[in-house]
C-alpha cells in the first residue's frame, strides 16, 4: 500500500492496513493520521498498526517532526516589518485628510453657490417687498424666539464656518483626549460660547397660564412675557417681546419688542414697536407696528386705522388691506384686496387681486395669478400692473408622468442589475462604502463639483479633450449609479446585509424603489427636492468613488521608504499534528 | 482557531466598525505584522507581500461589517488573507506555466523513513524558508495555510477551490516538493522523493 496516487482514497479512511506484518502504512494516511483527519476507528487502526510497525512508526515520526520544523520555520520573524508597512495606516489616514479639508471646502462652497442661486434671488424679492436688512432666513429662524440676541453677529455663512471650525475643532480633539472627555470638553466649548454669545435677558421672562390670561392696563412688564391660555389680553406694556399660545387673543397695549403668536384669532390695536409674526386663523390689525409684519394665516385684515412702517410678507388664503403699509407686500394668497396704502411695491401670486379705487401703491406692482387683476381706473399707481398669467404645469398631475417615473425606475433597476453581475465584487465595496455616511458624502462633495471642473479644464486644452470626455462620461455614470447605491444600502437596511449578489440586487431594487417612492413626491416642493437629490447624488457618488479610491489606494504605496521596524507580536496558531504513534 | 496569547480585540474591532480611525489604527498596528508574515511566506516577493498586507488591510475595512464576532477575529483575518493571496498568485500567468502538471503528473513515491528523518533533522528554519520559496504557488500556499495559520481543511479547500478531500493530497504534495527542494539545497539526496 505505498501508492498514495488516489486522491479520493486519502481522507476516507479506505486505506485500510493489511495485515501489518506485510504491509505498510501509505504515506497520505500518515498524513492525515498526524494532522486528526481520520475517524477515530481508522485512527485506532493506524495506531495499533504504528505500535507494531517500526518503519511506519519511524514515518510517522518523521512526519511529525516534518510538520513542527514547517511551523518553526514560518513563524519565525527574520526580517523587520518594513516602514512602508508600519507607516501604511498613518499615511492612508493622512492623505484622507487633505481630502477631507478639501470636501469642507468645497462642501462650503457649494452651499454658498447654492444659497447665491437660490436663497439670494429670493432674499433680494423679500428687500423689494420692503424687508430692508432682515431676510427671509434670518427672519424665520435667526431672529426667531429661540435665537434672539444672535441676530447682531449671525449670517448664513457665518453659522457655516463656524460648524466648519467646529468640525475641525472636534476632530482635533478627539485624537487627543478620550472620547468622553471631548464630548464633555465640546459640550463644555458650546455651553462657554452661547454663555459669552447670547446677552443677558434685561430680566427673567414672565410665563403667565390661565383660561384667562392678562396684562392688565397699567401693568408694566420689564422682561419677555409668555401668556398661554384660552383668551389673552395684553392691555399693558412690555418691554421684551410678547409670546401669545392662545385661542383668542388680543393685544391692546404697547409691545417694545416683537409679538409672536400662535392663535385662532389675534387681534392688535395697541403699538407694536417690533414685529409681528403669526400663525393664526383669523388675524386683525388697527393699531401700529413700527417693523415688518410675517404671518401665516387663513383671513387677515389690515383696517383702515392700521399703520404698518415695514413691510407685510404673507402667506394667507385671504387678505384685506384698507391701513397704510409702509414699505413692500409680498403676499401669496387666493385673494387679495388692496385698498389702503403701499409706501413700497407690491409682489402678488395668487389666484385674484383687486385693487380698489382708494388705493394707493407707491412702488411697481406685479401679480402672478390666473385671473386679470381687477384695478379701478381712480387707484393711485406709480405703474400699470405687470400682470402674468400662471400656467399650471400639469406634470405631476397627469398620468403618464407616473408611467414615466415606473418606466424610469425599472431600467434603473435594470442598469444596476448589470452593474452589479458584471462586477460584484466592486458592487459590494461600493455598498460597504456607502454604509458609512459622511466620508463618501464629503467625497461626494468633492467628486460632484470637482470632477466636471477638471473635465472643463481638461478639455481647454485641445490634448486634453478625450481625457475631458472620459472623465465627463465617467462622472455622468456614476451620477446616475448614485441613486442605485443609495437604494441598496436602504434595502441592506431594511432586509440584512446580502451575502451573494442575488439578494444584493433585490434589495437594490427594493431599496431603489423605496428611494423614488420618497424622492418623487418631495421633488414637488422644489427647495426640498433639491436638497434631497443633491444629498443622494453626493452620498452615492462618493461611495463609488471611494470604492475605485480604495481600489486604486496600493498604487501610492511603490517608492515609500522602507526601514527597520520593530515588529509587533501576533503569534499565530503554533500547534499541528496528533497523537504521537507509540 | 484563536490566536494563542492574544485575546480577541472585539472593543478594537467594534470601535472600527463604527468609523474609529483610531481604532483601526490599533487593529492595524497588532495585525499587520502577522499578516506581513503570512504574506511574505505565500507570495514571492517581499515587495508582493508589502502590497498585499496594504490591499488586505484596505479591503477590510469593507469586510469588517461582514465578520461574525462569534468567531475568532484571527482565524477570519487569515482567512481573508489566503483569499487575497491566492486570488493574487491565480491571476499571475507565470503561475499557470509553473503549475501546469505539478499537481497531476509527478509521481507521489513512498519516502524512506529514516532518510526522511535524517533530512529533517539536518535542516534548518532558514533552509526551510529558502526551500519553501521555491515551491508552485500552490504548495506554498497550501503550507502556508496549514502550517502558519493553522487554517482547516475546510478553510484550505474553500481557498483554493479544491473539494475537501483533495486537501490531503495537495499538502502530501507540497511535502514532496519541499523535500525535494531541501535535497536539492542539502548535501542529502532524496532518494525517489526524497
Amino acid at each position: 500500500m505505498n501508492g498514495t496516487d488516489n486522491p479520493s482514497s486519502g481522507q476516507t479512511g479506505d486505506n485500510r492496513p493489511a495485515d501489518p506484518s506485510t504491509e505498510h502504512l501509505d504515506e497520505m494516511t500518515c498524513l492525515l493520521y498526524i494532522e486528526r483527519q481520520l475517524d477515530r476507528a481508522r485512527a485506532q487502526e493506524v495506531s495499533a498498526h504504528a505500535q507494531e510497525c517500526g518503519t511506519c512508526r519511524t514515518l510517522l515520526r518523521a512526519m511529525e517532526r516534518e510538520s513542527r520544523l514547517l511551523t518553526r520555520a514560518m513563524l519565525e520573524e527574520e526580517e523587520a516589518l518594513p516602514a512602508r508597512i508600519a507607516q501604511f495606516q498613518e499615511r492612508a489616514r493622512k492623505s484622507m485628510q487633505w481630502i477631507w479639508g478639501l470636501a469642507f471646502g468645497l462642501a462650503a462652497t457649494g452651499v454658498y453657490a447654492l444659497y447665491t442661486t437660490y436663497i439670494e434671488p429670493l432674499q433680494t424679492q423679500l428687500d423689494k417687498a420692503g424687508f430692508g436688512g432682515s431676510n427671509l432666513l434670518s427672519l424665520l429662524i435667526f431672529q426667531g424666539a429661540f435665537w434672539e440676541g444672535w441676530k447682531p453677529m449671525i449670517t448664513l455663512l457665518e453659522v457655516l464656518a463656524m460648524l466648519t471650525v467646529g468640525g475641525f475643532g472636534f476632530a482635533f480633539f478627539r485624537r487627543r483626549v478620550r472620547r468622553g472627555s471631548a464630548l464633555a470638553l465640546v459640550l463644555a466649548g458650546f455651553c462657554a460660547t452661547a454663555a459669552l454669545a447670547v446677552p443677558p435677558a434685561a430680566s427673567a421672562s414672565d410665563f403667565r397660564r390661565g383660561d384667562y390670561v392678562e396684562v392688565k392696563q397699567d401693568e408694566v412688564v420689564k422682561g419677555d412675557v409668555f401668556l398661554f391660555g384660552h383668551r389673552t389680553r395684553m392691555n399693558g406694556t412690555v418691554e421684551g417681546d410678547v409670546y401669545l399660545f392662545s385661542e383668542d387673543a388680543n393685544v391692546t397695549g404697547h409691545v417694545k419688542g416683537d409679538v409672536i403668536a400662535f392663535a385662532q384669532s389675534l387681534h392688535v390695536t395697541g403699538q407694536v414697536d417690533g414685529n409681528i409674526r403669526a400663525f393664526t386663523n383669523n388675524l386683525t390689525i388697527s393699531g401700529e407696528v413700527t417693523r415688518n409684519v410675517l404671518t401665516f394665516d387663513e383671513s387677515v385684515n389690515v383696517d383702515s386705522a392700521a399703520k404698518i412702517s415695514g413691510s407685510m410678507t404673507i402667506f394667507v388664503k385671504s387678505l384685506s388691506l384698507d391701513g397704510h403699509l409702509g414699505r413692500d407686500l409680498l403676499i401669496f394668497s387666493e385673494h387679495t384686496g388692496i385698498s389702503g396704502k403701499v409706501g413700497g411695491g407690491v409682489t402678488a401670486k395668487g389666484d385674484s387681486l383687486d385693487i380698489s379705487s382708494t388705493a394707493e401703491i407707491d412702488g411697481p406692482v406685479r401679480f402672478d395669478g390666473n385671473k386679470e387683476p381687477e384695478v379701478s381706473s381712480q387707484a393711485k399707481l406709480a405703474s400699470p400692473v405687470d400682470f402674468h398669467k400662471v400656467e399650471h404645469k400639469s406634470r405631476y398631475q397627469e398620468g403618464h408622468y407616473y408611467i414615466w417615473r415606473v418606466i424610469w425606475t425599472a431600467a434603473f433597476i435594470l442598469l444596476g442589475m448589470i452593474l452589479l453581475l458584471l462586477a460584484p465584487s466592486f458592487g459590494t465595496e461600493t455598498v460597504n462604502a456607502a454604509e458609512r455616511i459622511g466620508a463618501p458624502i464629503g467625497l461626494g462633495v468633492l467628486v460632484f463639483f470637482g470632477v466636471p471642473i477638471a473635465a472643463i479644464i481638461a478639455c481647454i486644452t485641445v490634448v486634453g479633450i478625450p481625457l475631458g470626455l472620459l472623465a465627463f462620461a465617467l462622472w455622468f455614470l456614476i451620477l446616475n449609479c448614485a441613486e442605485l447605491v443609495v437604494g441598496t444600502v436602504v434595502g441592506n437596511w431594511i432586509l440584512g446585509k446580502a451575502t451573494d449578489t442575488w439578494q444584493l440586487i433585490g434589495r437594490m431594487a427594493l431599496g431603489f424603489v423605496l428611494v423614488r417612492v420618497v424622492y418623487t413626491p418631495l421633488e414637488q416642493v422644489h427647495p426640498l427636492g433639491i436638497l434631497v437629490g443633491l444629498g443622494i447624488w453626493f452620498w452615492g457618488m462618493g461611495a463609488i468613488s471611494l470604492a475605485l479610491y480604495r481600489r486604486l489606494q496600493p498604487s501610492l504605496a511603490p517608492g515609500f521608504p522602507s526601514g527597520p521596524v520593530a515588529p509587533s507580536p501576533l503569534p499565530p496558531n503554533t500547534t499541528i499534528g496528533g497523537v504521537q504513534p507509540a | 482557531m484563536s490566536a494563542p496569547g492574544k485575546t480577541e480585540p472585539m472593543e478594537a474591532i467594534a470601535r472600527a466598525r463604527a468609523g474609529d480611525a483610531d481604532a483601526w489604527g490599533e487593529l492595524y498596528r497588532d495585525f499587520a505584522p502577522a499578516i506581513f508574515r503570512f504574506c511574505r511566506r505565500a507570495l514571492p516577493t517581499r515587495e508582493d507581500a508589502e502590497d498585499a498586507t496594504m490591499e488586505i488591510f484596505m479591503k477590510l475595512r469593507d469586510k469588517l461589517i461582514q465578520y461574525d464576532q462569534t468567531r475568532s477575529f484571527s482565524a477570519w483575518l487569515y482567512k481573508v488573507a489566503a483569499n487575497h493571496c491566492w486570488d493574487l498568485l491565480r491571476r499571475r500567468k507565470s503561475r499557470q506555466d509553473k503549475e501546469t502538471g505539478d499537481l497531476e503528473n509527478v509521481p507521489l513515491e513512498h519516502p524512506d523513513p529514516s532518510q526522511l528523518e535524517k533530512l529533517i533533522e539536518q535542516r534548518t528554519s532558514e533552509e526551510v524558508r529558502r526551500a519553501l520559496a521555491k515551491l508552485g504557488a500552490r504548495a506554498r500556499m497550501a503550507l502556508v495555510m496549514r502550517y502558519y495559520s493553522d487554517m482547516s481543511y475546510d478553510e484550505i479547500a474553500d481557498a483554493l477551490g479544491v473539494r475537501r478531500a483533495f486537501v490531503g493530497v495537495v499538502l502530501l504534495r507540497a511535502r514532496h516538493e519541499l523535500r525535494q527542494a531541501l535535497g536539492e539545497t542539502g548535501a542529502l539526496a532524496a532518494g525517489g522523493a526524497l
